[in-house]
């Protein structure tokens, strides 16, 4: 039986992409959720909110600076776009959304065969469901949250960076620093993607040292530091003015927004004395970047799992997560089937994460519509959300390392000295 | 000190390879607790179930308290007087004369809002009308606003009366005395200049469809079966309601009703001020429970016991009565629409008698909440929303009885865990010697059964909603029943697969249909005790206890009783046309919960029963 879906998919597997991306075109034509989700604090931060560009843009379109406020966050590049090109119609705008996750998905699909080194392979169909029928990222896609948007152009990074195209992989990664400021920690092994000798091909079970190219290294990170530098020029003759700067990347550092979210600087921040701030920001962001380092130097041996370890960091400690960038995390899984039989408690995480699901929405109900509950509710389940990514990511790095060793054997076991 | 030292040490880092320890350690502590699930299982069973027949024991809560010191309940002077009780009594006249002369709905309301202009208060009248499945109904408000004289009226207080009265479920009885109690009231309090937030008098029509639609109207709310009038005089914003409800000619007892639409509580403060204030004039209740004794205690029980077990069976009542209102979402009165708007409010009760009380005592008790709630300087918002009133004076604070819920919900989990680990592996048998092996436990397959049982959990909804089940009750149910009887069948023909190196489907579904179970009830409790604990009773040991077994009979009869579990409620035919009313116009989703989250999760169970083992 089994073996016949597996078949069945093989045949199917080129079919599959285009069927879950035109239902989730349906999908998007058909419901207009986005009224309902507009103001959902998981699903859009107040870097990524909708309603936030829409602002922005109305006020860039009737001659005020919008960074001269405190509501418009995003990026200049997105003020350009939406000012000019893209019109801002609702209806646009959510297939402009749901074709990003599908360039995401496309993208992630990808990834998953340069890893395998197969132009084409049964898991395929699997892959792009886990990206498309996920719904820590089609809801926010619902919601017009534009950590879509940052997903993609994770994907497209480090998908790029798997075929070897170093250009294209270094420039979707200039601009997704532009999007997002905490991306800027998967430069780093994006860049070792680039110069290692086995690009994406999995390691992980054959572990060895990775002989760095100076000369490799040194002029990727010189690209992308010239993409980035170039795409700053733009957005500040775009913006008229440096003041998007403190507006877009330093509210990453300085936190300037305190609406609820899913991730653990929010609360903090508010019950904060004033005179600690600058000292527990200093923390709070010294804290992300400590995990670079390790990571890459632990899997130097296969960079993309440890930008996918990474991205799992990042959606659980940055300042302004989203839904979405753990559910990036989560559907990247699918691309590291070799680790699933190494993970130690992969069911009292899914289960942690079912919890957490369920009661943040709830939470977040009981305390600003129904008032029955109050903030300390809705920040104890963004807690549980917290560990449950914290399991998720220790499991991970256990397998990860685990899988070096081989298959357990009756009478043995691993320890970690 | 140094003999001590090294004897600790010699416990907590003993000599030898600390990883090899480190593992034996857990190795050991692993299996103490693989080996002794069942007992922590079982006991989490017992403690939970034992938890909730204790919640109405005197041993658990405490006695009631204030929080907000803002209300400061009973220290002001009242001065409603027999004048006033003269001025109810002509208009209970009048209102009889209108009921006698089976007035219309319209022709009420107009009569009423002309009482309230004579008053010299700014009135008005509502038309609404509700289109369900399940009939339509159609009737007209009467509201009247005095404005504050004190303030700007961004706030304002609700004194409610609806036409029909709640007792005998509301089933047709008027509640003209809570009525003609609202006309005098007003006619009172506009002579009084202490007033911060404005008075709203609302007449409702009907019991709970005439308030649905004057709060949509006032909060500006659309919903899509309802034809309303706009309202023509508006106010602040709604802090508190205190709803009338005085059917009989005289009462002896004030019963408060509080449970509110969704399982909502108002908050506490607001009962325990209506206790305070009239507890030296008319006693409180709760619900219409007397505490009259209903068993015959024998006599050679020790007085301590014997008022310990009157106090329980008393208690246990209210608590049976909160859940019933609780658990399915109705609410127990008009009250409970207002907390949707996160609107604190309840019903006073004035449970009918022969005496000794009136007009008078209720006139005084009312202004004395008012003058309480006018006090408020912002919404009450402490968190003690979360309680359940064993009687009008004690209560149980959500650590008293949550973690009864939790306990069975934990339970659950701990099987489902143990089904999950145990489905890992097979023992196998050859002519070496029976050894454990490790096998494959393919989770997709197993999840598209469980989501599939949900979108029939949907269509079963779509169906329900249709005027056509509605009318045709009967066939209708059948059908249903036919439906969801005859496809899980299916499971039958699924092929048995190589046990040595796939663990069964069934057992896989079992497993996560546990969890899936208790991570809903865990996660129901903090929304509504109530359900959760009757979802606790429902599954938690059905869902358990099921058998693996490879006999077509005990698995089909298995079957049978699950399906029973899970469409049980199809022959309650009077409960599901009120529930799928609810939905409808009140916008209560048990109907939806049960459909879809409750039958679904009970037929996981029955397919697990008639997969292959």
């Amino acid at each position: 039986m089994l073996r016949v879906t597996a078949l069945r998919m093989a045949k199917s597997t080129t079919l599959t992409l285009p069927a879950l991306a035109g239902c989730r075109i349906a999908l998007a034509l058909a419901t207009d959720l986005y009224d309902t989700l507009k103001h959902n604090h998981q699903l859009a931060s107040p870097l990524t909110s909708y309603l936030n560009l829409q602002e922005g843009v109305f006020l860039f379109k009737n001659g005020v600076n919008p960074y001269s406020g405190g509501v418009f966050r995003h990026s200049p590049i997105l003020l350009s776009l939406f000012t000019t090109v893209i019109p801002t119609s609702r209806r646009l705008a959510s297939i402009l959304w749901t074709l990003s996750d599908i360039a995401g998905a496309w993208a992630l699909v990808q990834l998953w065969r340069a890893r395998q080194r197969a132009p084409q392979t049964s898991r395929d169909g699997l892959v792009a469901a886990a990206y498309l029928l996920n719904p820590y990222l089609f809801l926010p896609t619902l919601a017009l949250s534009s950590s879509t948007f940052e997903n993609t152009l994770t994907l497209l990074s480090l998908m790029f960076a798997a075929q070897g195209n170093a250009s294209l992989a270094l420039v979707s990664a200039a601009i997704l620093l532009h999007l997002s400021l905490p991306s800027i920690l998967l430069s780093a092994p994006l860049i070792l993607l680039l110069s290692s000798s086995n690009g994406p091909l999995s390691q992980l079970a054959s572990p060895r040292a990775f002989t760095p190219n100076d000369k490799k290294w040194i002029a990727l990170l010189g690209e992308y530091v010239a993409y980035a530098v170039f795409l700053s020029v733009i957005s500040t003759l775009v913006s008229g003015g440096l003041s998007w700067i403190p507006q877009t990347w330093g509210a990453n550092i300085t936190l300037p927004d305190l609406t609820p979210n899913v991730g653990v600087w929010w609360y903090f921040f508010t019950e904060m004395f004033d005179h600690f701030r600058p000292f527990f920001l200093m923390v709070f962001s010294v804290h992300l970047i400590i995990y670079v380092a390790p990571l890459c130097i632990k899997f130097q041996y296969d960079p993309l799992y440890a930008a996918f370890v990474l991205l799992g960091v990042l959606g659980t400690f940055k300042a302004y997560p989203t839904m979405a960038d753990i559910g990036l995390f989560a559907s990247m899984f699918a691309v590291f089937p070799e680790l699933f039989p190494y993970l130690r408690h992969p069911i009292v995480t899914i289960l942690l994460h079912l919890h957490a699901a369920l009661l943040m929405p709830l939470f977040h109900h009981l305390w600003l519509s129904q008032g029955t509950a109050n903030a300390n509710f809705f920040y104890a389940t963004t807690l549980v959300f917290a560990c449950a990514n914290g399991a998720a990511l220790t499991d991970c790095i256990w397998a990860g390392l685990r899988i070096a060793i081989g298959a357990p054997e009756e009478g043995f076991s691993v320890v970690q000295e | 000190m140094d003999r001590i030292r090294t004897r600790l040490r010699a416990i907590f880092r003993p000599e030898g390879d600390q990883s090899l320890l480190r593992l034996q350690r857990r190795r050991k502590l692993v299996s103490a607790l693989t080996q002794r699930v069942d007992l922590i299982k079982w006991s989490f069973f017992l403690v939970g179930y034992l938890w909730m027949l204790a919640l109405p024991s005197q041993q658990l809560g405490r006695g009631i308290y204030i929080d907000e010191n803002a209300l400061q309940p009973g220290q002001v002077n009242t001065y409603w007087n027999w004048g006033d009780v003269a001025a109810a009594d002509r208009y209970l006249e009048q209102l009889e004369g209108l009921r006698d002369a089976n007035a219309s709905s319209h022709l009420r309301a107009s009569t009423l809002a002309a009482e309230f202009m004579k008053l010299g208060i700014p009135a008005s009248t509502q038309n609404y009308r509700f289109s369900s499945s399940v009939g339509t109904v159609e009737g007209t408000n009467a509201y009247a606003i005095i404005s504050s004289p004190r303030t700007s009226g961004t706030e304002a207080m609700v004194i409610s009366a609806s036409w029909v009265s709640r007792i005998d479920e509301a089933n047709g009885a008027l509640n003209l005395r809570g009525v003609s109690t609202v006309l005098a009231l007003a006619g009172f309090l506009k002579k009084y200049s202490l007033w911060a937030k404005d008075i709203v008098f609302v007449v409702s029509d009907g019991h709970m469809d005439g308030m649905q639609a004057w709060l949509n109207a006032y909060h500006g709310r659309t919903q899509s079966n309802l034809e309303a009038d706009e309202l023509e005089l508006t106010s602040g914003v709604i802090w508190t309601a205190l709803n009338i409800d005085y059917p009989g000619h005289s009462f002896s007892h004030l019963g408060i009703f509080h449970e509110g639409i969704n399982g909502r509580l108002p908050n506490q403060d607001l009962l325990n001020s209506l206790t305070w204030i009239a507890r030296w004039t008319v006693p409180v209740i709760i619900y219409d429970h007397l505490e009259t004794p209903r068993l015959q205690i024998p006599s050679w029980m020790p007085n301590s016991l014997r008022d310990e077990i009157r106090t329980y069976d008393y208690r246990s009542r209210n608590v049976l009565r909160h859940v019933k209102h609780q658990a399915r979402g109705r609410g127990s009165g008009v009250h409970g629409l207002f907390h949707q708007f996160r609107i604190d409010a309840f019903t006073m009760f004035a449970l009918p008698a022969t005496g000794p009380h009136g007009f008078h005592a209720l006139g005084h008790i009312i202004e004395s909440t008012l003058r309480t709630t006018n006090n408020l300087l912002e919404r009450l918002h402490a968190s003690i929303f979360f309680y359940i009133l064993t009687a009008s004076e004690h209560f149980l604070k959500i650590g008293s009885y949550l973690p009864s819920a939790i306990m069975i919900s934990v339970a659950m989990m701990f099987s489902g865990l143990k089904v999950w680990s145990d489905s890992a592996w097979v023992m196998s048998s050859d002519e070496k010697g029976s050894t454990w092996i490790q096998r494959r436990r393919p989770v997709l397959p197993v999840l598209v059964i469980m989501f599939s049982t949900h979108i029939l959990g949907c269509s079963v909804f779509a169906l329900t909603k249709t005027s056509w089940f509605i009318n045709n009750l009967k066939t209708s149910s059948a059908i249903i029943l036919a439906l969801c009887g005859t496809l899980p069948l299916s499971a039958l023909f699924v092929p048995k697969q190589n046990p040595h190196t796939v663990a069964p489907m069934s057992q896989l579904l079992k497993a996560l249909n546990l969890c899936f179970a208790s991570t809903v009830i865990s996660i129901t409790t903090v929304v509504n005790f109530s359900l959760a604990a009757t979802l606790a009773i429902l599954l938690g040991i059905p869902l358990t206890v099921s058998l693996s077994s490879s006999l077509l009979p005990l698995r089909l009869g298995q079957y049978g009783a699950y399906l029973s579990l899970a469409l049980g409620w199809l022959s309650a035919q009077e409960e599901i046309r009120s529930a799928l009313w609810d939905w409808q116009i009140l916008g209560v989703w048990f109907a939806p919960f049960v459909c879809i989250v409750y039958t679904p999760l009970v037929l996981q169970a029955a397919i697990a029963c008639l997969l292959p083992v």
